[in-house]
């Protein structure tokens, strides 16, 4: 097992503590290569956006550490050409064993933002230990965020744990995605379902620190049979998206969307209330990241017609 | 509000029986069998966890299908209701009511599902209005009671299923079980009603799925609130299509 205070010895990152998750108890050993924590294996990445004197929304704050990248905003949105737009990269290609990353994003108060990765995460295959990102996005009163970032590819053997906290005004909006395939469908034959574990966990609360709804999954094939009816069933890629927004624009978004199970296109979405008043939850199954990424974006334009009143533009062809 | 308060527990053990007070066992083992039943007033026949509308869309369709649904839905209350259950029980063995109030807040910040809210509300409700008839004598029931009626407490079933089994002198195994065997059996007795399947085909899968209830088991005793998960995607969605759907013969 790691010491982190050693290990740290030469990141300034913040620390991303996973010593209570359970499930990773299993995969705690120090990989060979780069340790635990290791400038380079330690991303963090601080991004705030906020209103400038004119009433401009722009990246304020912008402090990162390698693999993780963020070069400056762009305004390429074309409904919302006043929107920042950022897009997250990592310098070192997919998560490797023992990698940890921070990410804290924050809005103030009537500011907006988008947020997306700039390709696909990838997970590689772990052997010793595992990769843990810690994430805390927080909006201020009236502030917008779309996070939609690319989807996440396990790879056969990979570990992942993620915990996100988003602390929302009760003003403010956030449609907070992830997109998870089984894996690389058509690599070596076909890997679904052969990683190890994946364990996600999103909590949302509000600024004064009262808790509104926590969703924790653990995918792990050995755990369970995930092709099982009521779990994934037949599909290959899963999607699970959080909005949290004030509730009349929540009966806006939910009336307006239809749940469906589409057999011919092999796709289904459902929605539900998020405990709380807090917002609400919406998942997606499909067989191809496209069209989920389809769905997705479909529903965010929901919320963004509700909130801002105009829909999210075409996505580009090369994404 | 929850405020922390010691109270006394009828002196019933949960500790296992020794040969000499075998008998003394009969009485929590046939509550056991009582609480279990699927005959006992909660209203667990109202409520199908999404299979009428997977029976609808055909995506459970005969035995092999609906053991497959049936296990998701007992793994999905495994580590949520299940733990939630457990926790209660101990709190109140340790006369700690607080703890049992953080319980039943836990497990509702976890479920993401209007009509599983709505389904363990009330039947949570129930339980607690019969648990005053058979435990007239216990204050932790009256104050719980008073707490669901003033909307102090969601007041979920598995609080109150943890708290009504300590009571009884039941051990956290058997509410363990009892928790698993109410879930798995909604759904085969909604089956019967909507899924082309014989009663042989539904007691063939409550017998096989039984001995995956002490893996479970074993884990759940060891979790906290923390680790509290679920992953049925695929019925979080047919949950959502009957939640706005037409198909109303049962509530969820």
């Amino acid at each position: 097992m790691f010491d982190p205070k050693i290990n740290r010895e030469y990141s300034d990152s913040p620390a991303v503590d996973f010593s209570k998750a359970r499930e990773m108890k299993p995969y705690l050993s120090e990989p060979k290569a780069m340790y635990v924590g290791c400038p380079g294996k330690h991303g963090f990445l601080d991004l705030g956006f906020e209103l400038d004197p004119d009433g401009k929304s722009i990246l304020r704050r912008l402090n990162r550490r390698a693999p993780l990248v963020v070069q400056q905003e762009l305004y390429f949105d074309e409904s919302m050409p006043d929107m920042p737009c950022v897009y997250i990269l990592s310098s070192g290609g997919p998560n490797v064993d023992g990698d940890r990353y921070r990410q804290d994003i924050s809005v103030g108060k009537g500011a907006k933002a988008w947020v997306s990765t700039g390709a696909a995460t990838k997970l590689a295959t772990m052997k010793y230990n595992y990769s843990g990102m810690v994430q805390n996005i927080t909006l201020g009163p009236d502030a917008y965020l779309e996070f939609l970032p690319e989807p996440v590819i396990p790879h056969a053997g990979t570990r992942f744990i993620c915990d996100t906290t988003l602390t929302v005004d009760p003003t403010a909006t956030v449609v907070y995605s992830e997109i998870y395939m089984g894996g690389r469908k058509y690599y070596n034959g076909g890997e679904l379902f052969k990683f190890d574990i994946l364990s996600v966990c999103s909590h949302g609360r509000r600024p004064g620190g009262e808790e509104l709804f926590r969703e924790k999954f653990i995918i792990s094939p050995d755990r369970a049979n995930l092709r099982d009816t009521g779990v994934m069933g037949g599909y290959d890629v899963f999607a699970n998206v959080i909005v949290m927004t004030p509730p009349d624009k929540m009966e806006q978004i939910y009336g307006r969307t239809t749940p469906f199970i589409d057999p011919a296109r092999r796709l289904a979405a459902g929605i539900t209330h998020l405990p709380n008043q807090a917002g609400l939850l919406f998942k997606v199954l499909g067989m191809e990241p496209g069209p989920v990424k389809e769905v997705v974006r479909e529903f965010c334009s929901a919320v963004r017609i509700a909130v801002k009143g105009v829909p999210l533009p075409k996505e580009f062809p090369w994404r | 509000m929850c405020v922390k308060s010691k109270h006394t527990l009828n002196n019933r053990s949960t500790t296992q029986p020794s040969p000499q007070t075998m008998n003394q066992r009969i009485i929590p083992l046939t509550h056991l069998l009582q609480f279990s039943d699927a005959t006992f007033p909660v209203g667990t026949f109202s409520f199908s966890n999404g299979l009428e509308t997977a029976a609808e869309k055909k995506i459970v369709h005969d035995a092999a299908t609906l053991e497959e649904f049936a296990r998701a839905a007992a793994r999905q209350a495994a580590f949520s209701d299940g733990v939630a259950a457990l926790m209660a029980h101990r709190a109140v063995s340790a006369g700690d009511y607080e703890a049992l109030c953080g319980a039943d807040r836990r497990l509702m910040l976890f479920k993401m599902n209007d009509e599983a809210r709505l389904m363990l509300r009330r039947m949570g409700k129930k339980l607690a209005e019969l648990g005053r008839r058979l435990f007239p004598e216990s204050e932790i029931l009256r104050r719980w009671l008073a707490d669901i009626e003033s909307d102090a407490t969601p007041g979920s079933y598995p609080v109150a299923q943890g708290i009504v089994f300590r009571l009884a002198g039941l051990t956290e195994e058997d509410l363990y079980a009892s928790s698993q065997y109410g879930v798995i059996n909604m759904i085969l007795g909604a089956a019967l009603r909507c899924v082309r399947v014989s009663h042989y085909d539904t007691q063939a899968i409550l017998f096989k799925l039984a001995g995956e209830i002490p893996d479970l088991f074993a884990e759940a005793r060891e979790m906290t609130f923390e680790d509290m998960n679920c992953f049925v995607p695929e019925m979080d969605i047919l949950a959502s299509l009957h939640e706005k759907g037409q198909m109303r013969m049962f509530m969820s």
